[in-house]
C-alpha cells in the first residue's frame, strides 16, 4: 500500500447513504473523506427530486448519534375529476370513515386488507434492517438470519403463511380488484405500488413493491409519509453538519474517474483532474453499474460478474416536472389543507396500466399518472413538483424532441383538476430519467439505483456475490441504494455498509 | 457449399468431397455440427501413419474465432490465465481459460497476427463466452469456423510433405510459429502446431482452396507414407502425447451440472499456464489466487504406467487399502511406447506425494465375460511420448 494512505476510508459520492456511512465510520474514529462529483452533497435527496420521505429508523438515527429533524406528516388525496376526492391520513379510523363515504364495503375491507399487508410488511421489514445473509458463506450467523426469516414467515400462522406465499409474486391489480369496488381507491393504492418501478399494476411482482414501500413507511399504506420541516434538503444539511462535527472531510466537485487498484485490491481513487488519493477502504455510493463498469473497470471483472451487472435492471421510469407559478391555481373542490397534501392523479388501475403500456416500448403516454406536491421556492413563490410516472428512460424520437409536448400533456391533465393552471405558470422544467442520470450520475436515472424486485432483493441485491456491501474487488465496498435493502431514503444501506467496512478493518 | 438440410442436419466441411472419397468405412461423427470421419480404413493403420509418415486430418469443425480491434491484445491477455503480454506477432500459444470460480472452461490455441488481430481455436463453441467477456474492450469477435478450412498435417515426414506441396523453407519454422504462404495461387497459413505430440503442422485457408489443397497434399505425400486419419487415431496419439481433452479428462465448467465436477487448472495439470503475477486482471484470477494461497486444490491429473497389456478404460483407481482415490479418464495400450498407459484424475495427495502402491481395477471384456484385473500402477509424467524431432529446428526432412 502506498505511503500516503492518509485516510481510513474514501467514500465516492455524497448521497444520503454515503453521508450516513461516513458518520458511522467517523464515530468509530476512522478518518473519512467523501468525494462528491457535484457542487454539493445530498445526491437525489433535494428539493428538486424528492417530494416526500419516510421516517429515518431509530437504528440509523442512533448509529450517527441522533437526528434533530422535524417530520411533518402528510395526507394523501386521490384526485377525482368529479371533485369526489378521497383523503387518507394513515389512521385506521379516519381512513375508514373517509372511504365509507364512497363505499362502506370498501371501508370494511380496507381494515382487513391493511392489517394483512401491515403484518406481511413487518415480516419483510424484520429482514430488511440487517445485512442480508450470503448462502454460500457457510457462516453460522448467515444461516441464522435465513432461519429467522423462515421462522418469521412461519410464525405468521398457517393461514397467513399460505397467503404470504400466494401474494409474494402476485400483481397488485388482482388483489385490489378482489377486495375493493371503488376504482379511484384501487387506482390510488395501485399507484403507490408501482411508483418508482418498472412495473404496471398488472405486472407480476407489483405487490411486493407495495410491501417494500410499507416496510419503510411505518408498515402503513398512507401513514409514514412525511416532509421535513424547512425542506427535504434539511435531511442532507443535517447529515453534512454531522460530518463536520465528526471531522469527515468533504471534497465537492471532485468527480472520481476510477479506483486505483494495486495487487488486485482497491487502494485509492483517481479524480478526473488526475489527483490521486489513497485509503485503506474505498466505499462507493454510486449505483452498481457505475461502480462496476466505471470505478472498478470492466477489464478487472470476471465475465460472469459482467453478465450479472449487465442484467441488473436499473432503468428509471419517473420524470420530475417542476412548474414555477406566480400564484397557486385553484384545484376543484380542494381547500388549503388539501393543497398541502400529497395529491395523486391515478383514477383507476386501467388508467395506470394504459400509461404503463407505451413505456414498455420506449414510447410516451400522453396521460401519465402524477404525484403532485405544492412547495414554495426560496422567494416564497408557489411551485408544483410533480412526479410523472412511466416516462421512459429513452424515447424513440429522442427526449429533446418530445419534451415540450410531454410537458404540455402533463399540464393538460392537471387542468382537469385545476382549470386555471395555465394562467399561473411562469416557468417549466422537466427532468427525464435521462436527465437525472446525467445530472446526478445515476445509471438509468432510477430512484432506487435498481429495481426493487424479487430477483434484486436480499442476497441478490444488487447481484449475487456482492450482496454484503462488498464488491468483487477486495477493499472496495458499496453503500448506495443499489445494495440491500434498497432505495427509499432510509439510510439503512449506508449504515449497514459502514458495519461491513468496520468488520473488514 | 450449399446443401439440402432435409437430408442431413449436419454440415459438410469444405473437404467433405475428398474425405468421403477417402473413407473406406463410412464412419462419421458429429463435431460441432459438422460430419467428419472417425476412421477412414483402420485406426491402427492411421495411427501408424501418424507416428511413421504423415497423417492428414480435417480440422475445419474446430471452433475458430477472430478477435480484431484496438484492445485485441489486452482482451486476449484478460481472457486467458497465461501471461500473453509479451507474445510476439506470428506466433501461437497454448492457452486455457476459466470462469469466475477459477474452473477451466476449455483449452485451445491463440494465434497472434498483430496486436490488433488474433485468432482463437478450440474444440467447442464459445462465441457467447467470448462476446460477454469482451464487454468493455474495443474488440469485435467473429465466428470464422465456417469461413476458414483447416487441415492438420502431422507426423515425422510432415515437413517433407509440405515442402513438396510448396511450403519453401518450412523446416526453419519453429514450434508455435506461423507463416503465410502463397501456394499454387492460394493463400495458406501454416503453423507448427498440432495435437499428436510429434512434428506437425496445421494449415488454414479459404474454403474455396480446400479441395485443391487436399489433392496437392495427397500427391506431395505419396512417397512419404501419407494417410488421412480420423478421430480415433487422433485420440490414440493425443493420449500418448499427454494432451488433455475437454469433457473427457475434465468437465468444462460451463457444461458440468455438478459444481464438484468442475476443475481448476491446478487439478488438471495446467498450473504452468496460470500466471498469477500477471500485471493485469484475468478471468478467474481472484479465485485461482485464493486456491493457491489456501492450498485447496483437491485433485490432480497424472499419467499412469499400468502393469499388463489390458487398457484400463474407465477404471477406478484404488490405494493399497482399497480406498477409491480416482478414475482413469483416458487409457491406451501404446503401440509406440509398448506400454499400458492412462491419464487419471486422482485425489491429492495421491499422484503428487504418493506415486506408488496404487492400483487400477480393470474389467477386460472377453467374449461376453469380464476378466477382472487388479493392476499395479505407477504415476509418471503425463507426456508419455515426446520425441526429439517434435521441437527440432530445422525440422527433419526425408526424401
Amino acid at each position: 500500500m502506498p505511503g500516503n494512505s492518509s485516510f481510513d476510508a474514501i467514500i465516492i459520492g455524497g448521497g444520503h447513504n454515503g453521508l450516513v456511512c461516513a458518520n458511522v465510520l467517523a464515530r468509530k474514529n476512522k478518518r473519512v473523506l467523501i468525494c462528491e462529483a457535484r457542487k454539493e452533497c445530498g445526491g437525489m435527496v433535494n428539493n428538486d427530486i424528492t417530494n416526500y420521505v419516510p421516517p429515518v429508523t431509530s437504528a440509523v438515527s442512533s448509529s450517527i448519534g441522533g437526528m434533530q429533524i422535524n417530520y411533518v406528516p402528510k395526507t394523501t388525496i386521490a384526485l377525482s375529476e368529479t371533485g369526489q376526492h378521497i383523503r387518507l391520513v394513515g389512521n385506521q379510523h379516519i381512513d375508514h370513515k373517509s372511504i365509507s363515504t364512497f363505499s362502506s364495503h370498501d371501508a370494511d375491507r380496507f381494515n382487513d386488507f391493511h392489517e394483512k399487508m401491515s403484518k406481511f410488511s413487518k415480516t419483510l421489514g424484520s429482514f430488511m434492517m440487517a445485512s442480508p445473509p450470503r448462502i454460500m458463506n457457510n457462516s453460522f450467523s448467515d444461516y441464522f438470519k435465513l432461519f429467522k426469516l423462515g421462522l418469521n414467515v412461519r410464525l405468521l400462522g398457517k393461514k397467513n403463511f399460505n397467503e404470504f406465499a400466494r401474494m409474494i409474486g402476485l400483481n397488485i391489480a388482482d388483489e385490489l380488484e378482489d377486495n375493493f369496488e371503488n376504482t379511484l381507491f384501487q387506482g390510488l393504492v395501485a399507484h403507490d405500488s408501482v411508483i418508482g418501478s418498472n412495473l404496471g399494476p398488472r405486472s407480476p411482482g407489483s405487490l411486493i413493491n407495495l410491501l417494500y414501500r410499507m416496510a419503510i413507511h411505518n408498515n402503513s399504506l398512507f401513514g409514514g409519509i412525511f416532509q421535513i420541516e424547512g425542506g427535504n434538503d434539511q435531511f442532507t444539511k443535517h447529515l453534512i453538519e454531522k460530518c463536520k462535527s465528526n471531522n469527515v472531510e468533504i471534497k465537492t466537485s471532485a468527480s472520481v474517474k476510477n479506483c486505483i487498484i494495486e495487487n488486485d485490491c482497491a487502494v485509492g481513487v483517481e479524480l478526473n483532474n488526475g489527483e490521486k488519493m489513497y485509503a485503506k477502504k474505498i466505499i462507493s455510493n454510486a449505483d452498481p453499474r457505475s461502480t462496476y463498469f466505471s470505478l472498478l473497470g470492466s477489464q478487472n471483472l470476471d465475465t460472469d460478474v459482467k453478465r450479472k451487472i449487465k442484467h441488473h435492471r436499473s432503468k428509471g421510469r419517473v420524470a420530475k416536472l417542476i412548474l414555477e407559478l406566480d400564484k397557486l391555481p385553484s384545484f376543484n373542490n380542494c381547500d388549503d389543507n388539501d393543497l398541502d397534501s400529497r395529491m395523486v392523479v391515478a383514477p383507476s388501475i386501467d388508467y395506470i396500466e394504459e400509461t404503463f403500456n407505451p413505456s414498455k416500448f420506449d414510447k410516451l403516454s400522453l396521460e401519465p399518472t402524477l404525484e403532485i406536491c405544492v412547495k414554495k421556492d426560496s422567494d416564497q413563490n408557489p411551485k408544483l413538483d410533480i412526479q410523472v410516472q412511466y416516462a421512459p428512460y429513452k424515447t424513440h424520437q429522442g427526449w429533446e424532441n418530445v419534451k415540450e409536448n410531454y410537458i404540455e400533456s402533463v399540464i393538460k391533465i392537471i387542468s382537469k383538476y385545476a382549470p386555471n393552471i395555465n394562467e399561473c405558470i411562469e416557468r417549466k422544467k422537466l427532468l427525464t430519467p435521462d436527465d437525472i442520470e446525467s445530472e446526478y450520475n445515476v445509471s438509468g436515472g432510477h430512484w432506487h439505483h435498481g429495481e426493487i424486485q424479487i430477483d434484486q432483493l436480499f442476497m441478490m441485491r444488487p447481484i449475487p456475490g456482492a450482496s454484503q456491501y462488498k464488491t468483487h474487488l477486495d477493499g472496495l465496498f458499496m453503500c448506495g441504494a443499489g445494495t440491500h435493502p434498497g432505495g427509499g431514503l432510509t439510510g439503512i444501506s449506508g449504515k449497514n455498509a459502514a458495519k461491513a467496512v468496520l468488520d473488514d478493518f | 457449399m450449399t446443401q439440402d438440410l432435409r437430408y442431413s442436419a449436419l454440415k459438410k466441411t469444405p473437404f467433405h468431397a475428398k474425405t468421403s472419397l477417402a473413407s473406406r468405412t463410412n464412419k462419421y461423427y458429429n463435431w460441432n455440427g459438422y460430419t467428419v470421419p472417425t476412421e477412414y480404413s483402420t485406426t491402427e493403420l492411421e495411427y501408424t501413419a501418424a507416428r511413421n509418415g504423415t497423417s492428414v486430418m480435417d480440422l475445419t469443425p474446430m471452433g475458430k474465432y477472430e478477435i480484431i480491434g484496438d484492445h485485441a491484445h489486452q482482451f486476449v491477455d484478460y481472457l486467458v490465465t497465461r501471461d500473453l503480454s509479451k507474445m510476439k506477432d506470428n506466433t501461437v500459444a497454448y492457452i486455457i481459460w476459466c470462469n469466475e470460480d477459477g474452473k477451466v472452461i476449455d483449452d485451445g490455441t491463440i494465434f497472434k497476427f498483430s496486436s490488433t488481430k488474433f485468432m482463437l481455436c478450440c474444440a467447442v463453441k464459445i462465441y457467447n463466452w467470448l462476446n460477454d467477456s469482451a464487454y468493455g474492450f474495443d474488440v469485435t469477435i467473429t465466428d470464422v469456423t465456417d469461413t476458414i478450412a483447416a487441415l492438420a498435417i502431422q507426423g515425422p515426414t510432415s515437413c517433407s510433405t509440405l515442402k513438396k506441396f510448396g511450403a519453401t523453407d518450412l523446416e526453419t519454422l519453429k514450434p508455435f510459429e506461423m507463416r503465410e504462404y502463397k501456394i499454387d495461387g492460394s493463400d495458406i497459413l501454416i503453423s507448427r502446431t498440432g495435437f499428436t505430440g510429434d512434428l506437425g503442422y496445421e494449415l488454414w485457408t479459404d474454403p474455396k482452396n480446400a479441395e485443391t489443397t487436399w489433392d496437392n497434399i495427397e500427391i506431395a505425400g505419396k512417397e512419404l507414407k501419407l494417410r488421412p486419419f480420423g478421430m480415433y487415431a487422433l485420440e490414440m496419439t493425443r493420449i500418448e502425447a499427454g494432451f488433455i481433452q475437454t469433457n473427457t479428462d475434465f468437465m468444462a465448467a460451463e457444461d458440468s451440472l455438478r459444481p464438484t465436477r468442475m476443475r481448476s487448472p491446478y487439478e488438471i495439470g495446467m498450473g504452468w499456464l496460470v500466471h498469477l503475477n500477471k500485471n493485469s486482471y484475468f478471468v478467474g484470477k481472484k479465485a485461482l489466487k485464493k486456491e493457491k494461497e489456501e492450498n485447496t486444490t483437491e485433485r490432480c491429473l497424472v499419467g499412469l504406467d499400468i502393469d499388463g497389456d489390458k487398457p484400463a478404460h474407465g477404471s477406478v483407481i484404488y490405494n493399497s487399502k482399497k480406498e477409491d482415490i480416482g478414475i482413469v479418464t483416458a487409457a491406451l495400450w501404446s503401440p509406440i511406447m509398448k506400454k499400458n498407459i492412462a491419464l487419471a484424475s486422482l485425489k491429492r495427495p495421491y499422484g503428487i506425494k504418493i506415486k506408488e502402491n496404487i492400483f487400477a481395477e480393470i474389467y477386460h471384456p472377453e467374449e461376453l465375460e469380464y476378466r477382472k484385473i487388479w493392476a499395479r500402477c505407477k504415476v509418471v509424467k503425463r507426456q508419455f511420448f515426446n520425441p526429439e524431432r517434435r521441437n527440432k529446428v530445422p525440422a527433419d526432412l526425408y526424401e
